[in-house]
C-alpha cells in the first residue's frame, strides 16, 4: 500500500511541475495536482472511479467561510478607499504622530495586530488596516517592499495572538487540550517580536517622497470626515466585542455578515456617490488568485486524505527523531503551512502535539511555539495567501522576491524564539499557569 | 471565446450533476432502525425542547421500559457521527434488549444533522455496510461537527455556556462541546440543552456516551469519568479486564475542560456521566486511504510501523482494531455500568437481558445481530 | 434569530456567486482565469442549492 501512495505522491507533484512549466498559474497547477493524483489514486481504488468529483467537490468547501471573509472584508476596504477614507486617516493620525517616530511605529504595530488577534486571521488585519497603514509607514519614510514585509510579519504575529489562535484552536480541538492559558505563552511573544520587527524593519527613514503624495490626495475629498471614516469601524469593532463581552445575549453574526455590514454603511456615510456593485466586482476580480487558492487547496487536501498522500507525510513527520524533528520544525511547519494553509496544523500539527505530549513536553507551551512558526508559512509559495496580501495592500509591484528576502532578520528570531518554547515548554509551563490565574 | 465559455459551464453543470446527486443521496438517505421486542415507547428529542421540531437536528429518542420500576440509563450513539460505533451499540441494544427492571433510553444518532454531513478536505466514504446474514446494512457516515446546512455561520470562536470558556469555532457545531446547553442558544446548544431536559424530567441516573477515538491520542480504550462516577468506572475497568480480557481504563474528566458530556451532565444533574471511549484508527492522521474498509477493520500499514516505534496508545498488531471488537467492548462496558450500578443501589437497580457481550460480537460479527427490517411490521421502522 | 441570520447567509453568498459569474462572462482573454471563477462557484452553488 506505501509504494501506491507513494506513485499517486509522484503523480501530484509532476502534475504540479507540468502546470508551472507550461505557465499556468499556481492555483491551476494545483488544481491539476489534486486532478491527477485522484486519477491515480482510482487505478487502486483510492478513490474510486465514480467517487472522483464528488471528491474534488467536497474538498472545495474546505474554506468557503474564510473565502466569504475575504471577500466581504475586501469589498469594505475597497469601497473605504474609493471614498477617500483610508487617505484621510493616515493625513490626520500621521499628521499628529510622526514627529515622534517610535510611537507612531509602536501604535501602527498595536492597529495591525488587533483585528488579527480579535479573529485569528491575519489577513483581517491586512483586509481592514492594512492599507492605511502601509499608507502611514510609506510616509514615515519606509519604501513599499519594506512596508510589505513589515505588514506581513506583524499580520502572521496577529493571527498567532490572543484571544483568537485558530492553529492552536484547531491543534486544542484534534487533541482535546482545553484552549486556556494561552494569554501569557502567546500574547508576550507575540508583543516582543512584534516590536523587534517594526523596529529592525522601520527605525530607518528610507526617503521622504510620499508624503505630499498623500496629502495631495487627501485634499480631492474635501466632504470626508472622522465620523464617516471611523463609524463603520466602529460597528465592526463593536459587533466583534460584543459577541467577546456578552456571548449569550448577542446572536452570532459571523465575519462575513459583520463586514457586509460595514461595507453597506461605509458605502452610505461615502461622501461622493459610490457605484456599488461594480466595486464589488472588481474587487472580486483582483481577490480571484486568492479565493481560487483556497478552493484548490481544500481539493487538493481532501484528494491527499483520501488517496492516503497526507497520512504518509504525517507519518514520515512524526518517524523522524526528536532532536532532527526539532532542528526540521523550522522548515517543515512553514513548508506545511505553505502547502497546505490551516489544513497544515491538523495534519502535521496534531499527530505532532500528541508526540511531544507522550515526551513530557508542555502541550501547551509547545502549541504555543508552533503558532508562532506557522504563519510564517503563509509567505511561502505554492499558497502565500498573506505574503500575497500584504503585497497588495503595500501597492508594491516589484518580485515577490524582493519582499520576501527583506523578512529575513524577524523570520529568523522567530523562529529560534518558537522552536526554543517547543523545547524549553516545560520550563516555560509557568506562563500558562499565570495566564490562568 | 464564447464557446470556450459554454463548453466550460457545460463541464461544470456535468461535474456539479453528478457530484450533487452523491451528496444529495448522501445527506437525505433513510437507515432502517428496527424497534426490537423490547422498546415500548419511541419519541423524538422535540419532546423536550419543541424548538428542535422539524429541524435536521431532531432526532428519535427510543425507550425500552421494563415490568418493575427501577433506574434509568440514558446512551448516546453518534455524539461524533464519525465514530460509528457508537450509532451499532445502539442499534444493538435498541433491535435486541428486554428490560425486565427500570429503563434504557436510547439516542442512536444524538447529533443527528452531523450524520448526515462529512467533513471536507477529510476524504471520507459517504457510506459503509455491515454485513448481516440476510445482506448488507448500509450506514451513512457522519461528521464530528454539525452541517452548517443546518447551522451556520460559526462565530469567530466559540464561547461555551455558561462558563465562558473559550472553545474552537468548529465546537459550536460539537455536540461534545455545547453541554449543557440552553433553549435559545444555537441548534446544537439547543440539543444538549433538550437531552439535559430529559435527563432531569425522567431523572436519569447514569449517562454512557459512546464515542471512537484515535490511536495516537492519549484519551483512548477508557472511560472518561469525572469525580461522582470514578468509582463505578473503575469497578467496571477492573472486571471487564478480569472476565473478558480487554482493557479498558479509567480517565479523570479535566474539571477545566467544559462543555463535555462526562463534565456537565455531572455538574448540571444528578446523573452520573461516562464517556467510553474505543480506538478508532480511521480517524488518526498518518493513515492510508480513508477507505470503508479502514473505517470497518482499522488496519493499517503506517498505524503498525508506529506502533512497533511504540508511538501508540493502545496495543496494535496486523489485526487493526475491527468494528466487531470496539462495538464489543462498548457492549460489555455498557452492561457491567449497569450491573454493577444495580449491586451497588437495588432500589434502582437496571436489568437487561438478551445484549450480547464483547467475546460474543467477536464471534459473530455485529451485523448478526441486525434485524432484517423486511421481515417486520412497518410499525416497527423508525428511519434516522 | 438564527435562522434569519443564516438566511443573510445565502444571500450573500448569492450575492458574491452573482458577482463571479459577471466576472466570468466579461472574462475576454485568459481561460485560466475562466477556470478559476467555475471552480470558485462550485461550492457557492451547492450550498445555494442548501446539497452541502
Amino acid at each position: 500500500m506505501i509504494s501506491q501512495i507513494v506513485v499517486i505522491l509522484i503523480v501530484m507533484i509532476v502534475a504540479y511541475l507540468i502546470g508551472q512549466w507550461r505557465h499556468f498559474s499556481v492555483e491551476l497547477s494545483l488544481f491539476f495536482a489534486a486532478l491527477f493524483g485522484a486519477i491515480a489514486g482510482a487505478f487502486f481504488s483510492t478513490p474510486h472511479w465514480s467517487e472522483i468529483f464528488r471528491h474534488l467537490v467536497e474538498g472545495s468547501f474546505t474554506y468557503l467561510d474564510i473565502i466569504l471573509v475575504f471577500s466581504t472584508a475586501t469589498i469594505f476596504m475597497t469601497i473605504l478607499r474609493e471614498s477617500g477614507g483610508i487617505d484621510y486617516i493616515v493625513h490626520s493620525s500621521m499628521k499628529a504622530l510622526s514627529k515622534i517616530r517610535p510611537l507612531a511605529l509602536l501604535v501602527l504595530m498595536i492597529i495591525v495586530l488587533i483585528p488579527g488577534a480579535l479573529t485569528g486571521a491575519g489577513s483581517v488585519s491586512l483586509l481592514v488596516v492594512g492599507a492605511p497603514v502601509a499608507a502611514a509607514l510609506r510616509h514615515l519614510g519606509i519604501s513599499r517592499p519594506r512596508t510589505a514585509a513589515i505588514l506581513f510579519i506583524l499580520a502572521g504575529l496577529s493571527a498567532a495572538a490572543p484571544p483568537v489562535n485558530i492553529w492552536a484552536m484547531v491543534l486544542c480541538a484534534g487533541t482535546a487540550i482545553p484552549y486556556v492559558g494561552f494569554e501569557l505563552p502567546l500574547g508576550l511573544p507575540v508583543i516582543l517580536l512584534g516590536t523587534f520587527t517594526i523596529f529592525t524593519l522601520g527605525w530607518k527613514r528610507e526617503k521622504n517622497g510620499p508624503d505630499e503624495v498623500t496629502l495631495a490626495k487627501v485634499e480631492a475629498f474635501l466632504g470626508m470626515s472622522w465620523w464617516r471614516v471611523v463609524l463603520p469601524f466602529i460597528v465592526l469593532f463593536g459587533l466583534i466585542l460584543a459577541y467577546r463581552l456578552w456571548p449569550f445575549k448577542m446572536p452570532v453574526l459571523g465575519l462575513p455578515l459583520e463586514f457586509f455590514l460595514v461595507s453597506i454603511i461605509a458605502w452610505l456615510t461615502s461622501p461622493k456617490k459610490l457605484p456599488f456593485f461594480p466595486i464589488s466586482r472588481e474587487t472580486m476580480a483582483r481577490l480571484l488568485p486568492l479565493i481560487a487558492t483556497m478552493v484548490v487547496i481544500g481539493m487538493l487536501q481532501q484528494i491527499m486524505t483520501a488517496t492516503g498522500v497526507r497520512g504518509l507525510l504525517s507519518y514520515l513527520v512524526i518517524s523522524i527523531p526528536i532532536i532532527v524533528l526539532f532542528i526540521l520544525l523550522a522548515v517543515i511547519i512553514p513548508v506545511s503551512e505553505g502547502i497546505l494553509t490551516y489544513g497544515a496544523a491538523a495534519i502535521l500539527g496534531i499527530p505532532l502535539i500528541w508526540y511531544l505530549d507522550s515526551l513530557g513536553y508542555h502541550a501547551t507551551v509547545a502549541i504555543s511555539g508552533l503558532s508562532l512558526l506557522w504563519p510564517l508559512g503563509d509567505g511561502l509559495p505554492p499558497t502565500a495567501l498573506i505574503g500575497r496580501l500584504s503585497v497588495m495592500v503595500s501597492n508594491f509591484e516589484g518580485s515577490y522576491w524582493s519582499f520576501l528576502r527583506r523578512t529575513w532578520l524577524p523570520w529568523i528570531v522567530i523562529t529560534i524564539v518558537g522552536v526554543l518554547m517547543v523545547v524549553f515548554s516545560h520550563k516555560l509551563s509557568f506562563l500558562v499557569r499565570w495566564s490562568v490565574g | 471565446m464564447i464557446r470556450i465559455k459554454i463548453v466550460l459551464l457545460i463541464i461544470l453543470v456535468i461535474i456539479l450533476t453528478i457530484s450533487g446527486f452523491q451528496l444529495y443521496h448522501h445527506r437525505h438517505y433513510q437507515i432502517p432502525i428496527v424497534a426490537g421486542p423490547g422498546v415500548t415507547r419511541v419519541l423524538k428529542l422535540s419532546h423536550y425542547l419543541p424548538s428542535l421540531k422539524g429541524s435536521m437536528a431532531d432526532t428519535w429518542v427510543f425507550f425500552l421500559e421494563g415490568q418493575e420500576p427501577g433506574g434509568k440509563v440514558l446512551i448516546l450513539g453518534n455524539t461524533h457521527a464519525n465514530e460509528p460505533e457508537g450509532l451499532l451499540t445502539a442499534l444493538v441494544i435498541i433491535e435486541n434488549g428486554q428490560v425486565e427492571k427500570g429503563t434504557v433510553i436510547i439516542i442512536p444518532q444524538f447529533n443527528h444533522s452531523a450524520s448526515r454531513f462529512t467533513r471536507p478536505g477529510d476524504g471520507y466514504p459517504l457510506f459503509f455496510e455491515i454485513p448481516t446474514s440476510w445482506g448488507k446494512k448500509k450506514f451513512r457516515m457522519g461528521n464530528r461537527e454539525a452541517s452548517p446546512l443546518d447551522q451556520w455561520p460559526d462565530p469567530d470562536v466559540y464561547i461555551h455556556y455558561p462558563e465562558r470558556q473559550l472553545l474552537s469555532f468548529l465546537d459550536a457545531r460539537n455536540v461534545n462541546r455545547t453541554w449543557p446547553g440552553r433553549p435559545n442558544g444555537l441548534p446544537m446548544e439547543q440539543v444538549t440543552f433538550a437531552a439535559m431536559e430529559l435527563i432531569r424530567q425522567e431523572r436519569v441516573d447514569l449517562v454512557i456516551d459512546i464515542h471512537g477515538a484515535e490511536t495516537m491520542f492519549p484519551v483512548t480504550n477508557c472511560i472518561v469519568a469525572p469525580e461522582k462516577s470514578a468509582k463505578l468506572a473503575t469497578m467496571v475497568s477492573l472486571t471487564v479486564k478480569a472476565m473478558e480480557k480487554f482493557d479498558n481504563h479509567v480517565e479523570p474528566s479535566p474539571p477545566k475542560f467544559r462543555g463535555l458530556s462526562h463534565r456537565e451532565i455531572g455538574d448540571y444533574s444528578e446523573a452520573m456521566p461516562f464517556l467510553l471511549e474505543a480506538p478508532i484508527p480511521f480517524l488518526d492522521q498518518p493513515t492510508g486511504p480513508k477507505t470503508e474498509r479502514l473505517l470497518l477493520d482499522g488496519r493499517d500499514p503506517f498505524l503498525l510501523r508506529l506502533a512497533r516505534k511504540k508511538k501508540l496508545f493502545v496495543p496494535y498488531d496486523e489485526t487493526g482494531w475491527p468494528m466487531d471488537k470496539r462495538v464489543g467492548q462498548h457492549l460489555s462496558v455498557t452492561l457491567e455500568l449497569l450491573k454493577q450500578y444495580s449491586r451497588r443501589t437495588p432500589d434502582r437497580a437496571i436489568v437487561i437481558h438478551n445484549v450480547p457481550r464483547y467475546a460474543e460480537v467477536v464471534e459473530h460479527g455485529v451485523g448478526y445481530y441486525f434485524v432484517n427490517p423486511s421481515t417486520v411490521s412497518p410499525d416497527k421502522i423508525y428511519f434516522n | 434569530m438564527f435562522k434569519i441570520i443564516m438566511a443573510f447567509y445565502y444571500l450573500i453568498t448569492a450575492f458574491i456567486a452573482a458577482l463571479i459569474f459577471w466576472n466570468f462572462w466579461l472574462e475576454k482573454k485568459k481561460v485560466d482565469r475562466l477556470i478559476l471563477y467555475l471552480l470558485v462557484l462550485i461550492p457557492m452553488i451547492l450550498r445555494l442549492l442548501r446539497i452541502k
